[in-house]
């Protein structure tokens, strides 16, 4: 069944929980939010010690620097 | 000419282009050997067949008369139905498709149509090519060539599994975390997942455009090397193509390999089933016959890799499905669904970390990782071939540990976006798997010159032989 966008607007600011526009069972959303908790604690970590500066584009930057082809 | 099966794509247009075969033959003995295959491995969605036939009929016309043109001219062919060709709905693998036909070709279909290949089907994929078994609860599994109670590995598992039978020399396929790499290993054939960038993914279905590469599964090296080179290079459809110079990949196959250093990082490779582990000792043994040199070396923590990539992945996934999970999620099969959810629970933070983090992670594994070494080996799969009923977990709670087990030793690499040949284990009879080398950036043109090498100790096999 298709959420409306009113729907997805309501539920979603609605008690802060997220993705509330998916039609979920609890368990499933339960175990969804338990692997994001997961690597949340990985991305709080590597966060901690990321420069300011580091960018989404360094990724590209340094495959085309490091060329060996 | 009696065994079309065995002729690796670069042989059989040279055959065709002597006139040893015409293409008609050659097209009609693969779409019967892909008929065949398809009742083992359920590896079609489209045959193709009065369309191959006819393309094969103009090839043979134009040899005749002296004008055909193209390094794969008349040359059957088949790929994983996921790329765009003019006026026609891609599968994608799913019950929910484009709601019109094509306006152009992929830019990889196109220029494989340019160098003459004809393409006589599209291609069994798990659903949105979102998963690394071949399971495929909309359109059914694919199956094994080598024993049909086994996965043929996933997303690009009918390609695979039709290289292996023998109905067809190479095909096209995508890898975002391990897409080409699993189903080559799991058939028993090669791939190469290249340098993120360096194929052009215009009109490949995305799945995360951050991760998502475009490959090639074929029985022979040298094929890999002929396609790539058709295939690879800067497009103005895909900003994020590389504008690197294209080697001549097929030139630099006989480039020596004796005296390069292959890694193996001890720690990460010892997570393996012991079976496994012994894979990787009988592969390196037949590298140490060619005069490779085994050498330490160590990546950047495993697990925080595995972390990240799915960090990536897992957001992008579920914003290329925004539109369609919110309107038609009943139409989703249960793992696809299931997985596509997940990244709308991760913090657009998290995933901006990820992201940002990642020249950092390269770079990291650039000086240090590969400081010693030229390439480093791996498993492809943690364990020896599993069957379907073992990896029938549907979308239920064991979905994210199962899937994460395939995947272990493959979705990390799509993070680095490094280059990778995946390459047979010795069978000696038993069932098939692979490993895969992993390179520098855009150094495809080594990792090839090395498995050209081992595939004279290791020569190509087919599943169903003649």
């Amino acid at each position: 069944m298709a959420a409306s966008p009113d729907d997805a607007a309501t539920n979603a600011s609605a008690d802060g929980e997220p993705a509330r526009y998916l039609h979920m069972p609890p368990e499933r959303r339960a175990l969804a939010k338990a692997h994001a908790a997961m690597l949340a604690q990985t991305a709080d970590r590597i966060a901690a010690a990321l420069p300011i500066g580091a960018d989404v584009d360094d990724f590209r930057r340094v495959l085309a620097a490091e060329a060996k082809p | 000419m009696t065994d079309l099966a065995q002729l690796s794509a670069r042989a059989l247009a040279r055959a065709i282009r002597d006139k040893k075969v015409s293409s008609v033959e050659a097209t009609q003995e693969a779409i019967d050997r892909l008929r065949a295959c398809h009742e083992l491995t359920n590896c079609i969605i489209t045959l193709e067949a009065d369309d191959a036939l006819a393309a094969a009929r103009s090839v043979d016309a134009a040899i005749a008369a002296g004008t055909a043109a193209g390094p794969l001219a008349g040359v059957p062919l088949a790929h994983k139905d996921m790329f765009d060709r003019k006026g026609k709905i891609a599968s994608w693998g799913a019950k929910i498709r484009a709601d019109k036909p094509a306006a152009a070709d992929a830019t990889v279909i196109a220029r494989c149509r340019s160098a003459g290949a004809l393409q006589i089907a599209a291609l069994h994929l798990t659903e949105f090519a979102y998963g690394p078994t071949g399971h495929n609860y909309v359109l059914g599994h694919a199956r094994n060539p080598w024993d049909p109670t086994r996965i043929t590995g996933g997303s690009s598992g009918g390609t695979a599994a039709a290289v292996a039978y023998g109905a067809i020399p190479a095909g096209l396929g995508s890898d975002t975390g391990g897409s080409l790499r699993l189903p080559a290993a799991c058939c028993g054939v090669t791939s190469i997942k290249p340098t993120w960038g360096r194929i052009s993914r215009a009109g490949a279905m995305p799945l995360s455009p951050q991760l998502d590469t475009v490959g090639f599964i074929a029985r022979h090296v040298e094929d890999l090397a002929l396609m790539l080179g058709i295939a690879a290079g800067p497009d103005p459809r895909d900003p994020s193509a590389a504008a690197l110079p294209v080697p001549d990949y097929v030139a630099r196959l006989e480039e020596p390999v004796r005296g390069l250093r292959v890694g193996v990082d001890a720690k990460v490779v010892g997570e393996a089933h012991p079976d496994v582990q012994r894979m990787i000792e009988d592969v390196l043994a037949v590298l140490g016959r060619l005069g490779l040199e085994r050498s330490p070396c160590a990546f950047p923590d495993w697990q925080t890799l595995d972390h990240l990539v799915q960090l990536v992945q897992l957001p992008d996934a579920s914003a290329a499905h925004g539109a369609y999970l919110r309107a038609r999620p009943d139409d989703y099969g249960p793992q696809v669904r299931s997985r596509v959810e997940v990244g709308h629970f991760i913090p657009a933070v998290d995933h901006l970390t990820a992201l940002r983090a990642r020249g950092t992670y390269l770079q990291r594994t650039l000086d240090d990782t590969f400081k010693s070494i030229d390439i480093a080996i791996l498993p492809n799969l943690a364990d020896p071939l599993p069957t379907i009923a073992e990896l029938d977990v549907g979308g239920g709670p064991k979905v994210q540990a199962a899937m994460g087990r395939v995947v272990k030793y493959t979705r990390p690499i799509n993070y680095l976006g490094l280059p990778t040949l995946t390459l047979p284990i010795p069978r000696r009879g038993g069932l098939p798997n692979g490993i895969q080398l992993i390179g520098q950036p855009f150094a495809e043109a080594q990792l090839l010159a090395i498995g050209q090498a081992y595939q004279r100790e290791v020569p190509p096999e087919i599943a169903r032989p003649l």
